[in-house]
Parts: structure tokens; sequence; C-alpha cells
């Protein structure tokens, strides 16, 4: 007897990644020999290795994790659903490191490893989770001829004002985080984007062995051995930043996390986070990361904006604001720029360009959103609206697929 | 734990409330906060307050500190403000001016971010000052540095002059930095590359820029360097990184040489952190 098991509906070793967020998986018998029934009964188990990931298991949409869970399988090879889901507050550590066993009796009939992937700070990473991290991002970046090259060519002038300054700003940014989170999985699957806790100390990101420590003359410095070594943008090599407080002790001087998350109910009151903390993070540096049009040739760009996005994931949380058809989860008011309303697609992967119209960008790099092997949303083309319900909390096919290790569903 | 949090949060509420009444007295009836360090930053919210900060900006008479948090405020805006185009022309105005301040923190930044903007006003002040150190607004490296914001054939042999002549190490650093974006460069980097007199630190950067340049190159001086047992460990880890991240995995484990060659990199007297870059390339062809 064999069962095959199918993380988020799929066989493929990619897809076995799962969230806080239950995913739909599928078991059926690839061979029935020994079954002596139309149906056997098999209960499903999780095994976490050490520091391993932990997953819990149910039937139906709804109703909480169960340690174990036992199927009615049909022997015909029909597929029977149950969900996943990573259990909060323990994700994994690397790829495959918690086992979904099946068994029947106590024979072991098939097996799969998964891990609960999940956006950590980066101040708090092992070593493991860190190297490949920046492997990963060196490996995008490659000459700075990579994929990366159109992520910074995003954030340039021309895609400003489609990213910023406007209700959107929030929402793009989700999705931008998420598409380069993909590229990045696609070169190492374990890999999730951390976030820079802007308002915490975080001695363990500002090093040679991370995202370098700057020198007086705001140069970046790299071990050798770290990838980031090579970073090149726009035909230069390395990094410019220069630190306004002192990267080993403590944060810089935007608003705390309780502030950010104080600034209202309300989405338009709260979108004024845009500012500060999001805006004096930026300028609590000088080098590129202090001004918009080259800010994301920095890496240490996409962990800050992490922080943001996640922010707002615990303002949502906090608030319940995932109905993008309510105006407090999103209000599009005042704007009337393209991109910025709710159900306006997004640029640059809606590849909308105009040398005439002075609202929409010359260039549109990097073409459609990436897709992900584990979830379905935001789509190719992503609208205002697909990013807000990120982890599918009023629809459950809006699962934008990442979730964050403080930030419950 | 929870108790604590909220107790934190609350005494926030109460800085808070004690900050508002007093900026309700100023003319910026922004949010304010006080920063640990330095001077409270206001976060502008129009057009007019960018205005009024640009005049915090440019006013001599106040002190550094408050200047310096206007500046972060401004660049603050620049991200979220609504309209900021329509001040843009003012705020390069700003900056423009006090690029030439007596405070050097000041002109540090503000010629910072107008090269980042490209400014041709900036680009000029900085080369001059190269050319003409008496001149100078910034020491040679921080300008060679901002002038990589757009590297260009004035700017490359500028900096081609100071790769001869060095007036400090840093300089020379970053004269190479910005050559690196020149493509006629190559065949200097793969020297400084094997240069063992070279400072380390220089032959990174080369490695990089040779990586950018001309990528063949670098793969094949990385294998020399890993073969060379006189070379530095340093500077072997930065070669192995480019052969595992970038490199021919399958060529290279045909090359038993190179094996035998990381093999002793990772059993020698290797420090540890070098050691793993030599771990992490191995793992690659364990099976
Ligand atoms: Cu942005």
């Amino acid at each position: 007897m064999n069962v095959e098991l199918q993380i988020n509906n799929s066989t493929a070793p990619e897809a076995r990644f799962v969230t806080w967020v239950p995913s739909p998986c599928r078991i059926r018998v690839t061979d029935p020999s020994g079954a002596s029934a139309s149906t056997v009964s098999v209960k499903i188990a999780a095994v976490s290795a050490a520091n391993g990931g932990a997953v819990g298991f149910r039937s139906g949409t709804t109703g909480a994790l169960a340690s174990s869970l036992t199927l009615t399988v049909p022997t015909n090879g029909t597929t029977v659903p149950f969900f996943v889901a990573g259990r909060f507050g323990q994700p994994s550590t690397k790829s495959g490191d918690v086992k979904i066993e099946a068994r029947v009796g106590n024979t072991l009939v098939g097996s799969s490893q998964l891990m609960v992937r999940i956006r950590k700070n980066a101040n708090k990473l092992t070593n493991g989770e860190r190297d490949r991290f920046i492997a990963a991002f060196a490996k995008l970046n490659n000459q700075g001829l990579g994929r990366f090259a159109d992520f910074n060519n995003m954030h340039k002038a021309s895609g400003y004002s489609q990213a910023h300054a406007a209700p959107g700003f929030l929402p793009w940014h989700r999705a931008y985080l998420l598409d380069l989170e993909r590229e990045l999985q696609a070169i190492d699957p374990s890999v999730a984007l951390p976030y820079w806790r802007f308002d915490q100390p975080a001695p363990n990101v500002f090093t040679r062995d991370f995202l370098g420590e700057s020198d007086a003359n705001g140069t970046v410095k790299f071990r050798n051995g770290n990838p980031l070594e090579f970073w090149v943008t726009d035909g230069t090599p390395g990094i410019n930043r220069t630190p306004d407080f002192p990267t080993s002790q403590a944060p810089p001087n935007p608003m705390k996390e309780a502030q950010t998350l104080a600034l209202g109910s309300q989405f338009r009151t709260f979108r004024g986070m845009e500012g500060n903390p999001h805006g004096l993070a930026h300028t609590s540096f000088g080098g590129s990361i202090q001004d918009p049009t080259t800010a994301a040739k920095d890496p240490l760009f996409f962990l800050l904006h992490c922080n943001v996005d996640r922010l707002w994931a615990k303002w949502q949380r906090q608030n319940g604001r995932f109905d993008p058809a309510t105006a407090t989860s999103f209000d599009e008011r005042p704007t009337s720029r393209p991109g910025h309303k709710l159900n306006d697609t997004m640029w640059p992967w809606n590849g909308i360009t105009s040398p005439a119209d002075p609202t929409r960008p010359s260039n549109a790099p990097g073409g459609t959103l990436a897709t992900s092997p584990c979830v379905a949303a935001p789509g190719l083309q992503p609208r205002v609206k697909d990013c807000i319900d990120y982890p599918g909390a009023i629809n459950a096919a809006a699962n934008m697929g990442f979730g964050y290790d403080d930030v419950q569903i | 734990m929870m108790a604590a949090k909220r107790k934190v949060a609350k005494k926030k509420v109460a800085k808070k409330k004690a900050a508002k009444k007093k900026a309700a007295k100023k003319k910026v009836s922004t949010r304010r906060r006080s920063t640990s360090a330095s001077a409270p930053v206001q976060v502008a919210e129009s057009t007019d307050d960018v205005q009024r900060l640009l005049k915090v900006l440019c006013d001599t008479g106040k002190l550094i500190d408050v200047r310096m948090a206007a500046l972060q405020s401004l660049g603050a805006a620049a991200f979220s403000v609504p309209n900021f185009e329509s001040v843009s022309a003012d705020y390069i105005a700003a900056l423009r001016e006090v690029s030439t301040d007596s405070h050097e923190q000041l002109r540090r930044r503000s010629l910072g971010i107008l090269m980042r903007n490209k400014d041709g006003f900036a680009q000029k002040k900085l080369l001059d000052g190269l050319k003409n150190p008496a001149k100078a607004l910034l020491p040679p490296e921080k300008a060679l540095q901002l002038l990589g914001n757009d590297a260009h054939a004035g700017a490359y042999s500028v900096a081609r002059a100071i790769v001869k002549k060095p007036p400090n190490q840093d300089a020379k650093r970053e004269a190479l930095r910005l050559l690196a974006a020149d493509v006629k460069s190559a065949p200097m980097f793969e020297k400084v590359l094997r240069d063992k007199n070279e400072l380390r630190e220089n032959r990174q950067l080369a490695a990089s820029a040779l990586h950018s340049l001309n990528p063949q190159k670098l793969q094949q001086q990385a294998l020399k360097i890993l073969k060379d047992k006189s070379d530095y460990s340093d500077i072997k880890a930065t070669s192995l990184t480019a052969l595992e991240q970038f490199g021919d995995d399958a060529k290279f484990a045909k090359d038993k040489a190179l094996m035998l060659s990381v093999t002793r990199f990772n059993s020698s007297k290797t420090p540890a952190k070098y050691k793993q870059s030599a771990r992490r390339f191995l793992s690659k062809y364990d099976q």
C-alpha cells in the first residue's frame, strides 16, 4: 500500500511550503496492494526535526488545527482533501524540516517533507537562514544584470508616482516585495524575505557577514566570501550607506511599532505611516537608501520595506482590516491617480506605459508578477484590491502565500 | 510582559501629548517626536511644510542639529508628500545652497542627494574639487564615491589620475570603484586582482568589478588564485565565492587540481571564517 500526499494540491517539490494559513492538500492511494476494502483508514501526523517547523491538520476549511488526522481514503485512487498549516510560533529554519507521515495501522504508507516558510526578524536568523538569503540575493543581482536589475529599475523615477505619496503605497510595495521574494525562492525555495525592525537595535544585520558594515566614508564592507561582495547596480560595484545611528547598539529615530499601530483604526489615517516611520527609516541613513529613486540599489531597502509591510499586516490583524470592499481596510480617497484606486491594476505588472500621458510611466520593467507553485494569488497583473487580504481571511483564494513570524492570522 | 509593554505605550502616549501641545504653538503643525540624540524630527505632510523645512535647512543662524533634522525630514517628504514634484526644484536649489555650507556633514548629505539625482551643478563642483583640492567641498574619497552615481568619461579620467597618484588609500579605492563602470578598465582590474602587493580590500573590489565587466576573466583568475599556494586566504574566499555563485559547476567537478586546492584550503590553517566558503563549495560536489 502506498499513498501520495499533495501539498498545496501539488506533487511538485517546490509546492511543499506552508505558512500560518491552512494550505489545501490532498491524499490518494497510488498503490492499493494489500487493501481488502474500497476504502482505507489513513492517519496523518507530523514529525519535526530539532528546531524544525511544526504543522497542524484539519479536514475542512474551518476549525482548530489537530496534531493528527484520520482520513477515509478510497483505494481506487480518488483524492481526499485536507488542510495543513504551520503552528504559530514554530516556523521552520530550513527546507523539509517537518515531515508528514501517513500510516495505515502502524505501517508507514507515505510521507512528505515540507517547510513552514515564514518571514522572520533579520536580526534573529540562524546563520544558515542568513547565508541562504544573501546567496540567493547575490545570484538574483548577478553582475547587476540579473533579474534584480528590474527591481532596481522599478523603483526609479519613472514609476515613482505609481507607488508613493498616495493610497496605493502599501499594496504596491506588498506586491513588489512578493515579486522579489518569489524570484529569490526560484533560486532557493527555502528563502523568505526577512524584515529589519527599524525600531529595535539590529546588531546582527549591519555586519560584514550579513548586509555589511559601513566605514566613515559610507562604503559598505563585506567579509570575503559573503556573496554580497559581488553586488553591482547600474554598473557600479558596492553599496553606499551611512547610518546616522550606532547600528550595533540602537535603532534610528522613526516612531516605534506601538505608536505606528496606534495611528488609528482607519486605513486613511494608518497610511500616514508612509512619512513616519517609513520615510524617516529611509532618511536615517546617508547613501542610496536615503532617496526614493536610488533606495532599491541597497538590499537593506527590501528588509526595511518588509517591516513596513509587516506593520501593515499587524495593524490589519489588530483591527480586522482584510476586506478590500470596506473603506476601513483600503480607502482610495482623495486620489485620482491610476494605480491607487481599489480596482486599478498596478504598474509595472500591468505593462501600461505611455509617453504622452503624464500619469503613466514610459517603461514597465520586469513583466508580470512572478507566480508561485503554492498559491494562485495575487495573479500576474495584480490589482490594488488583490493585495489587501494577504492571508485570505475574507476570501481563501486571496491568500498571497507569505506570513510573518510574529503576526497571527 | 504585556503589562510592561502597555506601561511603555502609555508613557509614550503621554509624551506624545505633551509634544503635541508644544507643536501646536509652533508654525509647523505636523506630528512631532523627539529623538534620543538629535533634534526633533518633524514629518512634513504637505508642500507648505516642505517650504518651511527648506527655510530651516538654509538658515545658517540655526543649530546644525536642527538643520540636519530638517534635511532628514525633507528626505522623508520626498517619499511621502503628495505633489512633491511641485517643490522639487526648490528642494534642489536649497540643496545646492547648503552644499557649500561651513558644516561638512551638511555638505556631504546635500551633495549626496544632489548626485543621486544626477545634478550637474554638484557633479561640476565635485570634479573641480578633485582637480583642484584647494577648492574641494569634500575629501576626495567621498567626492569619488558620489560621482559614481553618474559615472561618465570626464570622471573616469580624474579617477585614473587618482589611481596613479592617490592622496590616500580610501581615495584610491573609491577611484577604482568609479572605474568599474568603464569597460576599458577590465585589464587594470585583472592586474589589481592578481597583485599580491595590492591592498586586499582593493583586490576584493577588483574581483567584483571584473565580475561586472568581464565575468569570464574573473572565473579564470579565481581558478588561478585558488591553485596558487602563496596567495592569501581572504582573496581565496572571494575567489571561491565567485566560482560557487556564478561559475560552471559541471566544469569544476572535473577539475581535480581545483578540488585538491579547495580541500587543502579547507583543512589547512585557514581562518574559520574563510574555511566556510570552502565547505560551501565542496558540499556542492559531495555526492
Ligand atoms: Cu518605495
